[in-house]
């Protein structure tokens, strides 16, 4: 059966579109494998993998450029109009965005340490610098950003490692079985 | 160390756990702040209803030097750094600083922008909002009270008083207390929770060190040892009883070991025999190092191959 027949594949639980080593060998139409087309895809995944490892770094970046913003209290943004504030209603007591906060984060961390366990990644992070967006805009409406920066801060520093480590290290497993692999198929040949 | 099974075991706890500690600390933290701050602004409020109150009958007696005595023993109080009373047009009367009497109060002011933003003052307010918190001139940060002393019947049905009833605030009492020692609470706060996470960080990657070394490590280098030793031929020792998986292992491990140990012999017999019956001498050096079929053996885990 030729690779390119099958359907994209993806590897167990990994959600990042990289294709997995098992998927199946690539073989001609007479069952013999073809060791190029293995090596090549070998390759290919190798690269990939390498990619998506980094991305968990920009998630990082990115919060850190948000965080910035929001230590200025999104000074370079244009004041919320009275109306739109109006509209909006009173924003939700400081206390309440922390407990959601506490739990935002526990809930993270514990699904973070279940993919860990479970051998799965599916995000890199940036969703997660929405969610955290999501707070410092909330504590800015809400006159204490000033108060629980640093709170905000420490649980995206948390939250963001941690998911950039589970990636990064599941991207090198993955690329060391990638590397096997090749030595496998060099060893073939 | 990073990516070695010590890192992969060490770094997600203490990273859960201490950051988790943190967060909590922080948020704890600010929350007994605003509570900590509500409750020196409570305080200083029944301190400023107590100087009104206490200050009402010289002021119904028009008594001005007696008001100016009790204005001078509680501005000479530890932590008081400010008391003046006003006048409705903002007129200063009374003050601990001699300098401002008789000046009028700046309504731009943070303390007084509050009543004074729209075009007619508002006349009565709540007990947090009578509270200001700003830097003086002398640079000490000040919560602030200001209390309005309202025209009371015993004010305008005085003989000697000239204040209509239509009057609904005869003046406001403003008086400053330091923040020094609420600012001292709350930083002798911030040490102990950091010492807190600390000790936390500290007993997190100890804990979990020390169960690794003693659940992990110790057993795993043991039988690392061990296949070292069988790997060179050397299967006379055994290895230690272990708990749990670790035990699972070391059978597993011995028992590979055991029938390494069958093969060899049964290679060196058979080695003899081919010998004897070729009539030459067999190398029993040679023997450990090739398996049966005569081809070099391979590390499963590392490809190096034995034995070339």
């Amino acid at each position: 059966m030729r690779r390119g027949a099958q359907p994209k594949t993806r590897g167990p639980g990994t959600g990042m579109g990289i294709e997995s080593n098992t998927a199946g060998s690539p073989e001609n139409p007479c069952g013999e494998t073809e060791p190029d087309a293995l090596r090549s895809a070998a390759r290919k995944r190798i690269q990939q993998l390498r990619t998506t490892a980094n991305r968990g770094l920009w998630a990082i970046a990115l919060f850190l450029v948000v965080s910035i913003a929001a230590l200025n209290h999104f000074s370079f943004l244009p004041p919320l109009p009275d109306q739109i504030r109006e509209q909006l209603g009173t924003p939700p007591p400081a206390i309440m965005i922390s407990g959601l906060l506490i739990l935002y984060s526990f809930s993270s961390l514990v699904l973070i340490l279940a993919r860990m366990v479970g051998d799965s990644v599916s995000h890199s992070g940036f969703y997660h610098v929405a969610y955290l967006t999501g707070f410092y805009c909330f504590y800015n409406l809400a006159g204490s950003l000033e108060d629980n920066f640093w709170a905000v801060f420490a649980a995206g520093a948390t939250i963001l490692s941690l998911e950039s480590y589970h990636l990064w290290s599941w991207c090198s497993r993955q690329i060391n079985i990638e590397l096997e692999e090749l030595k496998r198929l060099d060893r073939i040949e | 160390m990073i990516g070695g099974l010590a890192g992969k075991a060490i770094i997600p706890v203490a990273v859960t756990v201490t950051g988790f500690v943190i967060v909590c600390c922080i948020l704890l933290y600010s929350v007994m702040k605003v509570d900590m701050t509500a409750n020196a602004e409570r305080q200083a409020t029944v301190l400023a209803g107590t100087v009104v109150k206490s200050t009402r009958y010289a002021m119904l007696q028009s008594d001005d030097e007696n008001l100016r005595d009790i204005i001078a023993n509680i501005s000479s109080q530890q932590g008081v750094e400010h008391v003046r009373i006003f006048n409705k047009k903002g007129l200063i009367e009374f003050s601990s600083d001699q300098t401002e009497i008789k000046s009028f109060v700046d309504k731009k002011t943070a303390g007084c922008i509050g009543c004074h933003s729209g075009p007619v003052p508002t006349a009565s307010l709540g007990e947090m909002e009578q509270a200001r918190q700003f830097v003086n001139a002398k640079g000490r940060a000040v919560i602030a009270i200001t209390a309005p002393i309202y025209n009371e019947p015993d004010c305008y049905n005085a003989a000697c008083h000239f204040h209509p009833p239509g009057q609904k605030v005869l003046g406001t009492l403003d008086i400053g207390l330091s923040r020094h020692p609420l600012q001292q609470s709350l930083a002798t706060m911030r040490g102990r929770m950091l010492i807190f996470s600390l000790m936390v960080l500290v007993l997190t990657v100890g804990g979990v060190s020390a169960l690794l070394v003693r659940s992990i490590f110790g057993p795993m280098r043991m039988i690392k040892k061990f296949c070292d030793a069988v790997c060179q031929g050397d299967c006379k020792h055994g290895l230690p009883p272990f708990d749990g998986q670790m035990e699972e292992l070391s059978d597993s491990v011995q028992k590979v070991a055991g029938e390494l140990k069958k093969s060899r012999i049964a290679l060196q017999e058979a080695e003899v025999r081919l010998s004897a019956l070729s009539g030459h001498e067999a190398d029993p050096k040679n023997a450990p190092t090739n398996n049966e079929a005569g081809r070099p053996t391979e590390d499963p885990r590392t490809g190096n191959r034995h034995g070339d």
